[in-house]
């Protein structure tokens, strides 16, 4: 626990009947960053966030947000949090002028210039429910952000998006991030997180099974790159020096096809190698281990 | 007056201007069956309707319709639509105070009773004539209670109805046997004795007799008055409950 924390949990439980939810989870996030939460459906990830806004009584656990507990205090913590739910709507009538209206507080900043920021001044008179999916999730992102959170817990926010509307709103978030805002993600899309979280928490079964930045998660896990390329006819000692260099874990070659796999090291190493005997393959490729995959090795991790 | 309940209020009222079934079935409905029954019967005092004008008789029981109609069919139908899509858990983390929205319905709840009952009369007396106010302090006095007692049996209903479609049809399926039997059907004096014995103790009924027989002078309808009373304290304080954010 460190005192720059904007959130800390410790020993977390939450059960619903007799499923268990959350168990002993232990969390943290700092002042500034953006933190993902990240985890297959059912992993404990929305519970969790529930807990932290106070919308759930935790079974056990002690819970802490922006020095307040939120389950005696939510009403002195609400107003500092700036919260996107998951299946959460508002009326299909209310327009947007009028969400903005309805959710701004005295000391809020400027709704329009925030609608403008996020280019939805031009729909400003638009009903709800004429919205796009990335429309709604932009103006849950104005309404998160109308009365200058020093958190924002945004859960499962590109679900259902197109591809271009995802980029839009990740580029909204990564406009709060650099803009000092503390940002509690929660997602099951990998790519989100590693796009914009400074630091992943992996959930499974209501633990968590590890947590760090996305790169040494992927180093961690899924330590493992691998290079294609084809030569037909290799100069001598060209293949023996490739597999001598220092990560490299093998070196396969099936007639003119070669694959070299190793840790991501070796990526600018066998390059090097390839440019030094000035043999430089038309059709070279390189597989980059993902958050994705290092996901996959931790969530079927069978401990 | 930025509080956040004034807000919601608003917010609230601009929902339900904007909602068809609203219009439909809390303006509307009333007054064209008001205007269908009440000239069905005639002006001429029957003993059927405690030989008083029917016509006079039917526009002294419309105001619970309209009661009737908000507290069955609009509220649950709002609250369980609200619940459905999460609306609400988005107030409360937007940090609405926790008694915010169960305020804000009860005032747009009254505010529209207000509404829909004086536009019922406005369209009333050019066409039956507007029956004199034997005893207008009763007669007040059991609207406002009915007004607030079906306001909060919608929040009630709305709350514990999974979805907006389950609140439609349950409501509608409260409403309408509500309706018939003790506010806007036939006269007592001419139902079977089954059927009356069934209507007697239906809210609906109860608040009607409270409002129509102070209001045409043939009763004080005291017992009534006590027992819609009852029922609004006990529904109230359970609805309350159930819509704090």
């Amino acid at each position: 626990m460190s005192t720059n924390d904007v959130v800390t949990v410790r020993g977390l439980r939450k059960a619903y009947g007799n499923r268990v939810a959350v168990e002993d989870l232990d969390l943290d996030v700092p002042a500034g960053e953006i933190v993902g939460l990240i985890g297959a459906n059912g992993a404990g990830k929305t519970t969790t966030v529930e807990c932290i806004q106070g919308l759930r009584t935790p079974d056990a656990g002690h819970l802490r947000v922006l020095g307040f507990d939120p389950v005696t205090q939510a009403s002195q913590l609400r107003p500092h949090v700036g919260s996107q739910l998951q299946d959460s709507a508002l009326p299909d009538r209310l327009r947007v002028a009028e969400a903005v209206e309805l959710f701004h507080t005295r000391h809020g900043t400027d709704g329009a210039q925030l609608l403008e920021q996020f280019g939805l001044a031009p729909r400003k008179g638009s009903a709800f429910g004429t919205l796009s999916g990335g429309e709604r999730q932009r103006l849950f992102l104005v309404l998160a952000l109308l009365n200058r959170p020093r958190l924002v817990i945004l859960d499962e926010l590109t679900q259902g998006l197109d591809p271009a509307a995802r980029r839009d709103v990740w580029a909204a978030v990564r406009q709060l991030h650099e803009e000092g805002t503390t940002v509690l993600l929660v997602t099951h899309e990998t790519d989100e997180a590693e796009a914009l979280c400074d630091r992943v928490i992996v959930m499974r079964d209501g633990r968590v099974l590890d947590a760090g930045p996305p790169a040494d998660l992927v180093d961690r896990h899924s330590p493992v790159a691998t290079i294609r390329f084809t030569l037909p006819d290799p100069p001598d000692g060209l293949l023996d020096q490739v597999g001598r260099l220092a990560g490299v874990s093998a070196v396969d070659r099936h007639g003119p096809r070669v694959m070299v796999r190793g840790s991501r090291r070796i990526i600018a190493h066998v390059g090097a190698v390839l440019v030094g005997w000035d043999t430089v393959p038309d059709d070279l490729s390189v597989q980059v281990p993902t958050l994705e995959d290092a996901t996959i090795t931790l969530i079927g991790d069978p401990r | 007056m930025n509080s956040p309940t004034i807000r919601l209020i608003k917010a609230e009222f601009t929902m339900m201007r904007r909602d068809p079934l609203v219009l439909t079935f809390v303006f509307a409905f009333p007054i064209v069956t008001m205007l269908i029954i009440g000239g069905a019967f005639g002006t001429t005092p029957d003993r059927a309707f405690d030989f008083t004008n029917p016509s006079h008789w039917y526009v002294a029981s419309y105001l619970t319709v309209v009661i009737g109609a908000i507290g069955l069919v609009m509220v649950p139908v709002h609250l369980a639509s609200y619940r459905e899509r999460g609306v609400l858990r988005r107030f409360a983390v937007a940090g609405f105070p926790r008694w915010s929205f169960a305020i804000a319905e009860l005032v747009v709840g009254l505010v529209t009773t207000a509404l829909a009952c004086g536009l019922l009369l406005a369209v009333a007396t050019p066409v039956y004539g507007l029956p004199s106010l034997q005893n207008p302090l009763r007669v007040v006095t059991a609207l406002v209670i009915g007004a607030v007692c079906f306001v909060a049996l919608g929040v009630l209903l709305g709350s514990v109805l999974p979805s907006a479609r389950s609140a439609q049809a349950v409501g509608l399926l409260l409403f309408f046997p509500s309706f018939l039997l003790g506010a806007g059907g036939p006269p007592p004096h001419v139902m079977g004795s089954a059927v009356h014995e069934v209507a007697r103790p239906l809210p609906l009924t109860l608040l009607t007799d409270a409002v129509r027989e102070p209001w045409l002078g043939i009763g004080t309808a005291t017992v009534q008055l006590i027992a819609i009373t009852a029922l609004t304290i006990v529904v109230t304080a359970v609805a309350a409950r159930r819509a704090v954010l």
